[in-house]
């Protein structure tokens, strides 16, 4: 068992909290040692090969992972002590990420966007990552990105809900749009207009709502594969304390460039590991149906091939990006590439189940009782299958949001275009 | 404007540029022939090539892929891996066979179907890789029975001077040498340099397509400024640099327990598959100019396939790579922060 949080020892990996655990300078040695922690603690096995009905049960049983993550202080390296962490950098969580995965474990549904939120709010607002961040990583509460509205999708710098200044607070109207963990958040980080429509980008605020806040409505919004993991999210004169504001008013831009480029390295990232896991239980699933006598398609060692090729590439660049994020150095547009490379291996991935699946993928009968079903013992083993499958329909269609979110494909070639390559501006109508 | 020297290599960026510039000139001098093995051995190469063997190698093979360079480079690169395993080389010259497909040793009795990478002066024998009872053993064929099945590799690139083998060789099992691994290693070197070479030409072409965008006027504007050309810019751009990422990564592979032999697969693997997005998107933004014999685009495009091909098409190592995975071999992470 692993030291309790705040426990003077330097046996258990969090030490000293207050200077960082004694593994924030030895990432190698955090390594081990979370590997080890990994295969050895049965309170984990509980979280291998789970699937859940909703999206609501999935975050729900997460936290309680978190919790136990958090407890054993594993997923507080990476993060400072003053929000609650133990230390070390960037790298620290791209290893709990990836040893997670290696050991058939999810990565909480939470840090990924804990990936993208916690360091800007950690940057630009060290106080109120001091109040929450702790929180967050106990699993207690998560947050959930408001950036998008009807109006601006990719294009967010026409977005118009708006936050006006009264006092010490701020006066939130409006609507956002495709907001990732709206349905199952307690606060939102949302990207808001203080200046004039005209300013555009210049003219944009971060700030921190909490859902429970009167005037606050959340519509979930199910996906095609039924799960509520967006949501629209209704201001009306919703008070929001001025302390919440991330970064100083009309520095929205610069707070949303800065998450990006976590969104680009670390989310990416953690996208990988669980890319690869997922792969790896993919050969699994198709060497039992084979064994039950399915027949593989023809081509199903290229594709599998192809699948682990993309996604060993995606690690490669995002190795190199993590690693510049942890150096201290600013990402740029060149980070297109990431994400295009990301968005290339989750569609393979997905497509590549899908495909080699075949028919299991496609035709399923739901909650009726097969009559030429063998003997009852072998319920309980085609009932896990079909689970199985049915996650990767689900993921299927959360994989085709690689292209849209964030910054949709084209807007990532259009960077590289303008900024990478040089080449002459697209002419506006 | 799309990647320095630098970014290529493990060499610090002046020192980089130095060198590259200094490639340059050596090649634009010797683009094709024995020339190159002194020009380079005037510039120092080998004392560059000790200080840091990957930075040089990738350099250096860049720059030969950008200048469509062809010379026996490679040669050095396997012979160096085979060396520890065969007998001090006579007065003459000693070249390797590469076998085509996955570049598999061939099996006993089979004829040989392969390449090699130029003309015969000079050269005495010839090291073919044979399979034996599961095991690799290194035969030392005198170059003339090998010449003797040659014959000029036309075809697709016209340029690459190589010469096609196919037929059998008499008594290829009879005096092999075991081979200790060397055979694996020096695929998988060669598959670096490959990687390395294939960049160059990536990068060569993608600056031709960048250029000739942003030069040509359709419509009243340059035709880069269309979404659907830059997109197609970006793409191979994307390709390219991916190629980069995953070659660095099979340099810092050498000390995993496979000798970095996987981790070269894949790198020539996603080279290989990286010229093949390159040349579809920039043939396509060059028009019937980049499809016509006086421009020097359709150079790059061959040169780019020939290369794919060489110790393993990426094809032909998707297939193999996935039919090892679906037969149980680890879902390797290769890359670890």
């Amino acid at each position: 068992m692993t030291g309790l949080a705040g426990a003077p020892t330097t046996a258990g990996p969090v030490g000293d909290a207050r200077a960082g655990g004694p593994f924030a300078e030895d990432l190698d040695a955090y390594r081990l040692a979370l590997r080890e922690h990994l295969r050895a603690e049965p309170a984990l096995g509980h979280f291998r090969d789970r699937r859940y009905p909703s999206t609501e049960a999935r975050m729900a049983d997460h936290a309680r992972l978190e919790r136990l993550l958090h407890d054993g202080g594993w997923n507080r390296y990476g993060w400072p002590p003053a929000a609650g962490g133990l230390g070390g950098d960037e790298r620290h969580r791209a290893v709990l990420y990836d040893e997670l995965a290696a050991a058939g474990l999810p990565i909480p549904g939470q840090h990924m966007l804990l990936e993208t939120l916690g360091p800007p709010v950690l940057r630009f607002t060290p106080d109120l990552a001091a109040e929450h961040l702790p929180a967050y990583l106990r699993g207690e509460e998560w947050w959930g990105q408001g950036f998008s509205e009807p109006e601006a999708g990719s294009d967010l710098a026409s977005l118009r809900c708006r936050a006006r200044r009264d006092g010490d607070t701020y006066v939130v109207t409006g609507q956002k749009l495709w907001t990732s963990h709206g349905a199952t958040a307690t606060r939102l980080v949302c990207l808001v207009r203080t200046g004039t429509p005209q300013a555009r980008h210049r003219g944009l605020s971060m700030i921190m709502i909490d859902v429970g806040a009167p005037g606050v409505t959340i519509r979930p919004i199910a996906m095609a594969n039924g799960d509520n993991e967006l949501a629209e999210v209704f201001f009306d004169d919703v008070v929001v304390p001025a302390s919440r504001l991330i970064g100083a008013e009309g520095q929205g831009w610069a707070v949303a460039m800065y998450l990006l480029q976590f969104e680009r390295a670390m989310y990416a990232w953690l996208c990988a590991a669980e890319a690869l896991r997922r792969l790896r239980e993919l050969r699994g699933q198709l060497a039992a149906g084979a064994a039950a006598g399915r027949t593989l398609p023809a081509d199903a060692a290229t594709r599998l091939g192809e699948a682990y090729a993309h996604l060993v590439a995606l690690r490669a660049r995002s190795a190199d990006t993590v690693r510049r994020l942890a150096a201290g150095d600013t990402v740029g547009p060149e980070a297109s590439i990431d994400k295009v490379l990301l968005a290339t291996a989750e569609i393979c991935l997905h497509d590549t189940a899908r495909d080699l699946l075949s028919d299991e993928f496609l035709f399923a009968t739901e909650d009726a009782p097969d009559a030429t079903a063998p003997a009852a013992a072998a319920a309980p083993a085609a009932a896990a299958r079909s689970e199985e499958i049915a996650q990767w329909r689900t993921d299927w269609w959360f994989s085709r949001s690689a292209t849209i979110l964030g910054g949709s494909a084209e807007v990532q070639r259009t960077i590289l275009a303008d900024h990478v390559l040089g080449l002459p501006k697209e002419t506006k109508p | 404007m799309i990647s320095s020297p630098a970014a290529e290599t493990g060499l610090d960026a002046a020192t980089a540029e130095l060198l590259a510039g200094s490639l340059r000139e050596v090649l634009a001098k010797n683009p094709d022939g024995p020339g190159l093995g002194s020009a380079l051995e005037e510039l120092g190469w080998d004392e560059v090539l000790a200080d840091d063997r990957a930075g040089a190698t990738t350099l250096l093979f860049v720059e030969h892929g950008r200048a469509l360079a062809t010379s026996r480079v490679l040669d050095d690169v396997l012979l160096a891996e085979l060396a520890p395993s065969l007998p001090a080389p006579g007065a003459g010259t000693r070249v390797p066979f590469y076998p085509l497909a996955t570049a598999a040793p061939v099996p006993p009795g089979a004829p040989l179907a392969g390449l090699v990478l130029g003309g015969w002066e000079g050269v005495t024998e010839v090291v073919v890789p044979v399979a034996l009872d599961g095991r690799v053993e290194l035969a030392l064929v005198p170059a003339g029975q090998v010449a003797a099945l040659a014959r000029p590799a036309g075809g697709f690139d016209p340029a690459s001077r190589w010469l096609l083998v196919e037929g059998p060789v008499d008594g290829l099992t009879e005096h092999t040498l075991p081979d200790g691994g060397a055979w694996e290693h020096a695929v998988a070197a060669g598959r670096r340099a490959l990687a390395a070479e294939i960049i160059g030409v990536c990068a060569a072409a993608l600056a031709i397509a960048v250029e000739h965008t942003s030069a040509r006027v359709q419509y009243g504007r340059q035709i880069a400024t269309f979404q659907a050309v830059r997109h197609r810019l970006s793409e191979a751009h994307v390709a390219t640099e991916s190629a980069r990422s995953i070659l660095t990564v099979a340099w810092a592979a050498l000390d995993h327990p496979d000798g970095g032999v996987g981790a070269a697969r894949l790198a020539k693997l996603r080279a290989g598959w990286a010229q093949g997005e390159v040349m579809r998107h920039v043939l396509q933004v060059c028009g019937a100019m980049g499809l016509s014999l006086e421009h020097q685009l359709h150079r790059h495009v061959s040169r780019a396939a020939a290369l794919d091909a060489l110790l393993g098409g990426h094809r032909a190592l998707t297939a193999q790579l996935g039919a090892d995975l679906l037969a149980g071999a680890d879902f390797d992470p290769v890359v670890e922060i």
